[in-house]
């Protein structure tokens, strides 16, 4: 009986702890439950969210990226520059917003491929670079987005009920599984985490399949960028504050995703996402204060992620 | 020889589930004697070792030490009564030295519960005196050759008090020469008293250095006896049953090729590269298999490695059917044909995590795909054929990898090949770590892909492996051929002499 429990623990494990949690805070709350409150949890993950799914391939293939949070500020006022200062049109400037995601991606990429520069340490100083460059073209000053409806909608606007943050979110999410399980670039992905040399030695290029997804993860990160000063009607180079990055890390590897590169699956993302919002969420509606907040939320992950290393080593054997 | 034996099993099964793994096993394992387990994978060797060193605990039957018998065995408690085990891949910390790895987790320490040096330093010498084996305590495991790092999980296992030692496949990554040091050492460990177990697919080592044979199958002690009374067809026999009776041993003779009239499909010439090999110089011809043997280091691997783009020569030519090319990566060897089955199965080949068709798809993943899009059907076509073409075993597309014997993985690594029809195929040390079975079918894979008109070379160790497949044999030694042969005219012997020679 554990046996067949551990076996199917890692599958499992997600959808159970959410339906769990759901149930425990109805029960302490009803209001959990009312459609208000749920699409209120869809928004506030979908800018992390859409920031895992791309952290998800990063992950898979045995690196991270750490320099996530400046890039949200730096394609938002790349964006707020396009539209006030060269008075482009919203759909070029935010074309322009998401190309230096791109662009800072594949500096991350390239370095890591070709400088054979380890992702930790690349990351960690690009971290500190985009900041610096988006105080540097920033200032310290909030920029504020006026007058343009256009842009604003994409922050604030409802589609079917739903703001747009959380369609471009659930967008993503069947784009990026779909990529996942049927093209190569999804498979090479995790063939290069389990054993980059095997692929190497098969004739792939594993350069190639690295650098796209650090340039994927900086396209993210400047959606959610982007999205994020759409919403709060600002630009500024202190958005996506020093921990932005560790909450979308967090729910990638709630997610099932192995730090050291292989296996990982988007959709396992998207439920490690979800449950993270239902945490914090939950939480605010029942009253429990910041610092206690802060805690539980620790806890719940140290104890989820316990479970499935359980589940995984016992596999093993 | 009256005293108890050091370890016996008596009507010893294991079942996992509705799986017996083991059914009713008795071994005895005698001080000054080396036993030896021989059988295919999934025999039941592995559960037997599990069980007597705790790691399993028999379903049913008994298991003695030294004529006591013991409840709840557990390996902590097999270790204290001094069953010591050896594993195939390292159990050694790569960082540290010698003698550090020796008293891992067993440290002498001194009144303020120090690491007391001069006390392991003496313990160490002692034991080393005793049994007669010597290494360099000081140096770091990184730099030890493969034997060496054997000894020293020996010396570790003696310092342990370890009365009975069981080694698992410890051959697996050692040379020619490097089997024979071993094979001394174990001689003096049963001289001074101590029982050994010995796992080996190679059957030439078995019957050097083994007393009594054990052989499993399907969980089943079939044979069990001292060595002069059994021969080698008989075991193998015995082994894989009369399904492959006669295929191992006495498998057909290599025919000579006809090379005169055939021109050579690669010209190597000249090849050099610095440090590793050099003046290489020959040719292989399509529809032969040509062989390199020699020992651990003699620059076979390291030639191969440069034929397949993954190294670059110093300098040299090598041609293809009449034009030079050069191979700047694996990628643009493998547009030209030549594809090669790594040593390391594990390190370079397969991506463990990943199921049987992921890993046989990725290297035609160009005619799976349309637009980056994978065909599924195209994909589970091609993995279906091989699964069959190769006799896969368990057959299942959707099988993870790493959690399949030795040989259905080498199965796996050889079908991802085959699809893409190579012209010139490199096997290094095809056969490793697998049983007789499925090495069997391995050979047939090889010998059609020949007759398909492949050339094939295949780097290997094993003497009888190079005598049963090769049309032509090339020795290396130091670097350079030293000499070539002609498969079907050539004897052990000879050969041998050629290689230590």
């Amino acid at each position: 009986m554990l046996t067949k429990i551990r076996h199917n623990a890692s599958h499992l494990a997600l959808p159970i702890a959410l339906i769990t949690l759901s149930l425990i805070f109805t029960l302490a709350e009803p209001a959990f439950l009312s459609p208000d409150n749920l699409n209120g949890i869809l928004r506030q993950v979908a800018l992390t969210g859409i920031m895992a799914i791309f952290m998800t391939f990063v992950i898979m293939t045995g690196g991270i990226d750490l320099s996530i949070g400046p890039v949200m500020a730096l394609a938002g006022l790349a964006a707020y520059f396009a539209i006030f200062g060269a008075g482009l049109p919203i759909g070029i400037a935010v074309f322009l917003g998401i190309l230096t995601g791109a662009a800072v991606g594949a500096i991350n990429g390239l370095a890591i491929v070709s400088l054979r520069i380890p992702p930790i340490i690349m990351t960690l100083g690009m971290l500190s670079i985009v900041r610096g460059f988006a105080l540097l073209m920033g200032g310290p000053d909030l920029h504020q987005i006026r007058d343009e409806p256009a842009y604003t909608f994409l922050g604030n606007g409802l589609v079917m009920g739903w703001p747009v943050s959380v369609w471009v979110f659930l967008l993503l999410t069947v784009m990026m599984t779909w990529t996942q399980k049927r093209t190569s670039f999804g498979l090479l992905v995790s063939s290069i985490g389990d054993n980059a040399r095997a692929v190497h030695l098969s004739g792939r290029s594993t350069g190639k399949t690295v650098c796209l997804v650090y340039i994927l993860s900086g396209v993210g990160a400047a959606i959610a960028g982007i999205l994020l000063s759409s919403q709060v009607h600002t630009a500024s180079a202190t958005y996506g504050e020093f921990g932005t990055e560790l909450d979308v890390i967090a729910a990638v590897v709630l997610g099932g995703a192995n730090l050291m590169g292989g296996k990982g699956s988007v959709f396992r993302t998207f439920l490690g996402v979800l449950l993270l919002g239902v945490i914090n969420n939950g939480l605010n509606i029942m009253n429990v204060p910041v610092d206690q907040q802060l805690m539980f939320k620790g806890a719940i992950i140290i104890v989820a992620l316990s479970l499935s290393e359980w589940a995984q080593r016992t596999r093993k054997v | 020889m009256s005293a108890a034996p050091l370890i016996e099993t008596i009507d010893v099964s294991k079942q996992f589930g509705d799986f017996v793994a083991l059914k009713s096993a008795n071994i005895s394992v005698v001080a000054g004697r080396v036993l030896g387990f021989v059988g295919s994978n999934g025999a039941g060797k592995s559960t037997l070792i599990r069980v007597i060193t705790g790691a399993h605990s028999p379903s049913s039957g008994e298991l003695k030490v030294r004529g006591q018998r013991i409840e709840n065995a557990d390996p902590a408690l097999m270790r204290r009564l001094g069953v010591a085990c050896i594993y195939q891949h390292s159990s050694l910390v790569p960082a540290l030295s010698a003698i550090d790895n020796i008293f891992l987790g067993r440290q002498i320490r001194n009144r303020l519960r120090l690491i007391d040096h001069r006390a392991q330093r003496r313990r160490l010498e002692e034991v080393m005196t005793q049994f007669g084996i010597v290494i360099d305590p000081h140096e770091f495991i990184e730099n030890l050759s493969p034997v060496a790092q054997k000894e020293v999980e020996i010396l570790k296992a003696l310092v342990a008090n370890a009365d009975v030692i069981l080694m698992d496949e410890p051959t697996a990554w050692l040379s020619l020469i490097e089997v024979k040091a071993l094979q001394d050492t174990i001689r003096k460990l049963t001289s001074a008293g101590k029982g050994v177990v010995y796992i080996s697919h190679v059957l030439d080592e078995v019957f050097e250095i083994c007393d009594d044979i054990t052989i499993l199958r399907d969980g089943t002690m079939v044979w069990t006896g001292p060595t002069e009374d059994i021969d080698r067809p008989q075991l193998v026999n015995r082994m894989v049953g009369n399904v492959l009776d006669s295929t191992v041993r006495v498998a057909p003779k290599a025919q000579g090729h006809s090379r005169s009239t055939a021109k050579a499909y690669l010209s190597v010439s000249k090849l050099t590269r610095k440090d590793s090999f050099k003046d290489v110089t020959f040719d292989v011809y399509a529809g032969e298999i040509l062989s390199f043997a020699g020992l651990i280091g003699s620059g076979r691997t390291e030639v191969a490695k440069v034929l397949f783009g993954d190294d670059k020569p110093t300098s040299g030519q090598i041609m293809k059917q009449g034009s030079e090319v050069t191979l700047k990566s694996p990628r643009e060897a493998i547009a030209h044909g030549i594809c090669l089955l790594p040593e390391d199965r594990h390190a370079e080949g397969l991506c463990l995590e990943h199921t049987t068709l992921e890993n046989t798809v990725i290297p035609s993943l160009d005619v799976l795909t349309k637009h980056s899009i994978l065909s599924q059907s195209a994909m589970a076509d091609l993995c279906r054929r091989q699964i069959h073409n190769l006799n896969i075993l368990p057959p299942d597309p959707d099988k993870v990898v790493g959690r399949m014997s030795g040989g259905n993985q080498q199965k796996v690594l050889l079908g991802k090949w085959i699809e893409k029809q190579p012209q010139l195929l490199i096997l290094d040390e095809p056969t490793v770590g697998v049983d007789v079975g499925a090495k069997a079918e391995i050979y047939t894979t090889i010998r059609n892909l020949r007759d398909a008109g492949a050339a094939v070379i295949v780097i290997s160790s094993d003497i009888e492996e190079i005598m049963t497949l090769s049309d032509r044999i090339l020795v290396f030694k130091n670097g350079e051929i030293a000499d070539e042969f002609d498969g079907s005219k050539i004897d052990n012997d000879t050969l041998i002499s050629a290689i230590g020679g």
